[in-house]
């Protein structure tokens, strides 16, 4: 695994290599289908088509054929991200180990020495799918009227804030140069970036301004938008703009991915073929991607789909697939149809258990659960070899939810294996200790106010297996004298229950250990219980309202805060060590207990077809990475 | 009799704005709303957002306002022909639901055909071969039937076929025919699938009607008619299927107005499993993830359908039984 460098210079390094290969390539090559509709007419020749440093994408065995359709599956339009996920459709991404950012889209960026201006370079002659050129005004359009339009954006997203809470400043420096000013060191501006590709409903920080200005009140009519609007059902033209700049909503929207679609996410088949102006080539100038075409199908029932991965129904598929279904996957593998291969989880642990500190309904209990010393005895108790041989099939290590050992953010071992030793003894001292020594008939330790210490785990059955976690450590704690009941719920109750503050404590796993700065951190209390798990979210209601309401943080949550923006504005060693900290203060103070980490329970398991090639063995696997995005899907291809 | 049918016509809307209260209160009683349920499925996918995000698209879509001020915006949509617009596909509701019907009542018209053109005539020979090994055979296949869920036996044909095909059963279409536009070929293919799930839909009807067809038949078949008309020198097959037969049947077409709402919501659970393209799957789908409008919308379509399927029962059995015209 390479080590994280210094982005910006590895951008300007990238810049060089590609200038350099692009001015050796005379000639390019094409799709046979392409190449037909260029005799025909209708397209024109491929070295029109692409720009004058097209993107040089590496190959992971061998250079692909052209031809073949992709079959995958996904569970509707909630699943969007599937989509978003294959694409990858943004300026910057991260490569495939996940250490790095690379261009994409973009030719590359560049900061000032302070790290305040921040220089992106677009790809002189790059193309939308529809043909229209793709320059600094379509970023433009997003930064004036989507940025800065309070009705399609209420709240500016923390990325794009000043220190004072204003937007930062975008400029045309010219048509292939964007200039980004911070008041603030931003050195974590390509992390960000390299995630503006349009997940979850939200929208590109890249936008076909020629398709879009028809929908938007800035250019056209609001009379006639209001027509539009009501027409397709929508209430507001918001609405209607958001679903026309949504690819997935709306085949119409030129996108500038490998794969556009030609259906709806919200079909029965959700289908994309290949964009004719797609930027990237391999080092033979063949114009990317190799496969054709894309197809998810549809399946109402995750079961379904998992049966339909082991009859060999899908050419390429991790989504949905379920870890326990492995064995059974292994055995099929045999008939040859396909291979399947793992792709383990990129830290954390991968069924956590998240103490409640602030939780309020019942004091005594509530006392407990923020009681550190509690929290050390309960981790002590389990029995993690158990866990990980009967319900992770004895893939993983016994671990806390800390960063993974071979990435830069690694806390020590000392930090990722604390307090997870069985000791049962140990735990009981130190229950003993905290004044729970008295025991009603049944064993149970008694709480200072004479009730049974009783503790309930709120668990989901989302990723499969976490109710089977939640009933071996019941019994693990029952045995030290805490009672423990699992609470399986359906899933949005489940949310709500947390969200109201009304969890003891939940299982859920605790991953994007490499960004714990960037995007929706799990460990920066102020992202509160919708992002993070049931840490505190009465930490979060007081660090939000300005200490007006819920609990004050103790000083290790408040270091946390302090660390997160301290890395917003240092470099990439400051940034190393205050992860570092981060994570041990994390062990040290177990706010959620790990269990299990580094299996691949999380879209780990890989369903290939026998044919498919290029698709690696290893994988950085997390959604901040957009896996398998960042395998650079755009030279998978099928073997003849 | 046409005052009666006036009368219960006139109820309809009254009925229909009772419902739509009811479902409207049903499909908000369960905690949060669709953002609720947006956030968690983004979390079991490995993904999340922000409280600021959420914020934004609970005020676009309108769910930051009161119960009542939804209910009513729902209604007065109603009122104009609006089905209102889907919160996770984001579009409108009678698309959706419009895109679905045909093959929901293909479905739906064939499982009840195979299970009437096997039940009526199975019930027939069990009746006229009372006790003998073809009758217990069906009797024990009848029993079975009735007393498996479709929904398993569905799981079962979908792993042997698996197991010993090798092939997976889901869906109507051939991958390839899945979005073709449609063609000579692609009814074919159509055929060739819809076949299997239609069967496991209408196994459990075929063993009831089966019984009541024998039960009802066996009922006719010692009356005195009967034996006169062979005394007669009647070939047997040919009394049994002019005058008993006819009469057995006519308890199992009075049913038939029941069928109707049935048809339209098809078999949810068998419709998920099996992944077929039916409405089953959408509302269920629209429940599970508090998509209040599209789940609405297919339920109110369902108490229309329910409330109109009973006035045609009533109306049959009124032209069929006159204490029940007389007393009207």
């Amino acid at each position: 695994m390479s080590r994280l460098a210094q982005v910006a210079a590895l951008s300007a390094f990238l810049f060089a290599v590609f200038a350099f290969q692009a001015g050796a390539q005379s000639k390019f090559h094409e799709a046979p289908a392409l190449a037909e509709q260029v005799k025909a007419g209708k397209l024109p020749p491929v070295e029109q088509r692409l720009p004058e440093q097209p993107l040089v994408v590496p190959v992971v065995e061998k250079i692909g054929e052209y031809g073949g359709i992709w079959r995958r599956a996904f569970l509707g339009p909630a699943d969007a991200n599937n989509y978003v996920r294959v694409v990858y459709d943004g300026l910057f991404r991260f490569t495939p180990d996940g250490a790095d950012i690379e261009p994409k889209i973009a030719l590359g960026a560049k900061a000032s020495a302070d790290y305040k201006i921040w220089t992106i370079q677009l790809r002189k002659g790059a193309r939308w799918s529809d043909g229209e050129a793709f320059t600094v005004d379509d970023i433009l359009f997003w930064y004036s009227n989507v940025l800065l339009n309070k009705d399609l954006m209420p709240t500016l997203p923390s990325w794009t804030r000043n220190s004072d809470g204003s937007a930062m400043k975008v400029e045309k420096l010219d048509d292939y140069t964007v200039q980004f000013t911070y008041d603030r060191p931003a050195t974590l501006f390509l992390s960000e970036i390299a995630n503006q590709d349009g997940p979850d409903q939200t929208l590109a920080m890249f936008l076909p301004a020629h398709y879009l200005k028809r929908f938007h009140p800035a250019f056209a009519p609001k009379d006639e938008l209001d027509r539009m609007a009501q027409a397709a059902s929508f209430k507001s033209w918001t609405e209607l703009f958001n679903a026309k700049a949504a690819p997935a909503q709306d085949p119409d929207r030129p996108t500038m991915a490998a794969w556009i679609p030609i259906t709806r996410v919200s079909d029965q088949v959700f289908t994309l073929k290949r964009n004719p102006f797609y930027i990237g080539v391999d080092k033979e100038g063949n114009q990317l991607p190799y496969i054709d075409e894309l197809r998810f199908t549809y399946f109402a029932d995750q079961q379904a789909l998992n049966l339909a991965a082991i009859a060999g129904d899908f050419d390429m598929q991790e989504r949905h697939i379920q870890m326990t279904n492995y064995p059974v996957l292994k055995e099929q593998e045999k008939n040859g149809k396909y291979r399947v291969i793992i792709w383990p989880t990129f830290g954390g642990s991968d069924a956590v258990i998240a103490f409640n500190s602030t939780y309020t309904a019942d004091p005594a209990i509530g006392k407990l659960l923020a009681t550190k010393e509690f929290r050390i005895a309960l981790s002590y108790a389990i029995n993690r070899d158990e866990i990980k041989e009967s319900v992770f099939l004895g893939l993983g290590e016994a671990r806390q939810p800390v960063a993974a050992p071979w990435h830069p953010y690694f806390p020590g071992k000392e930090w990722a294996t604390k307090y997870t030793e069985f000791d049962r003894n140990k735990a009981n001292q130190i229950l003993d200790a905290l004044g729970l020594i008295k025991r009603d008939p049944q064993g149970i330790r008694l709480m200072e106010n004479g009730k049974p210490a009783t503790i309930e785990i709120s668990v989901v059955p989302a990723f499969g297996a976490w109710p089977d976690v939640a009933q071996l450590v019941a019994k693990d704690w029952g045995a030290v004298g805490i009672r423990t009941i699992v609470q399986i719920r359906e899933r949005a109750l489940h949310f709500s229950m947390r969200t109201s503050n009304q969890l003891m404590t939940e299982i859920w796993n605790e991953d994007t250990t490499a960004f714990p700065f960037t995007g929706g951190s799990k460990f920066d209390p102020r992202n509160g219980p919708l992002q993070q798990l049931t840490v505190g979210p009465l930490y979060y209601r007081w660090l939000t309202s300005g200490g007006k309401e819920g609990v004050e943080p103790p000083e290790p949550q408040k270091r946390i805060t302090q660390l997160v923006d301290a890395a917003r504005s240092t470099g990439r060693d400051g940034q190393i060590k205050a992860a570092q900290e981060l994570y041990r203060i994390w062990a040290d103070d177990v706010y959620e207990i790990g269990t299990i980490g580094l299996t691949p329970m999380v879209q780990g398991v890989v369903v290939i077809n026998s044919k498919m090639h290029n698709v690696p063995t290893t994988l950085g696997n997390d959604w901040p990475l957009r896996s398998p995005g960042n395998a650079r899907t755009e030279q998978f291809f099928f073997a003849k | 009799m046409t005052r009666y049918i006036t009368h219960r016509l006139l109820l309809l809307p009254l009925l229909l704005l009772v419902y739509s209260f009811v479902i409207f209160v049903i499909i908000q009683a369960p905690p949060g709303d669709f953002l609720t349920s947006y956030v968690a499925t983004l979390s079991a996918s490995g993904t999340s957002i922000s409280a600021e995000q959420i914020q934004a698209l609970r005020h676009q879509y309108g769910l930051d306002q009161p119960f009542v001020v939804q209910y009513l915006y729902w209604l007065r949509e109603l009122l104009h022909g609006n089905f209102g617009l889907s919160l996770e596909y984001r579009r409108p509701n009678a698309d959706l639901i419009g895109e679905q019907l045909g093959l929901t009542v293909a479905l739906a018209v064939m499982s009840f055909v195979l299970t009437w053109i096997i039940a009526v005539p199975a019930g027939i020979y069990s009746a006229t071969h009372q006790r003998s090994v073809v009758d217990h055979v069906l009797t024990v296949i009848n029993y079975i039937g009735v007393a498996t869920p479709n929904f398993m036996l569905a799981l079962i044909l979908m792993w042997i076929a698996f197991a010993y095909f090798g092939i997976s059963i889901t869906g109507l279409y051939s991958p390839e025919y899945t979005d073709a536009p449609w063609s000579m070929a692609k009814f074919v293919n159509l055929l060739e699938h819809i076949w299997l799930p239609a069967l496991v839909i209408g196994i459990a009807g075929t063993a009831r009607l089966t019984r009541i067809m024998r039960a009802n038949l066996l009922d006719e078949l010692n009356k005195p008619y009967v034996v006169t008309a062979r005394a007669k020198g009647l070939r047997e097959w040919r009394l049994v299927l002019r005058y008993p037969a006819r009469l057995a049947l006519n308890p199992l077409v009075s049913t038939i107005g029941w069928y109707l709402p049935q048809l339209f919501s098809g078999s949810l659970i068998v419709a998920t499993v099996m992944n077929l393209p039916n409405i089953g799957p959408l509302l269920l789908r629209a429940l599970i993830n508090q998509d209040m409008y599209l789940a609405g919308a297919i339920l109110l379509i369902y108490s229309f359908l329910t409330i109109v399927g009973t006035l045609l029962s009533d109306i049959a059995l009124a032209m069929m039984d006159p204490r029940i015209r007389m007393g009207m």
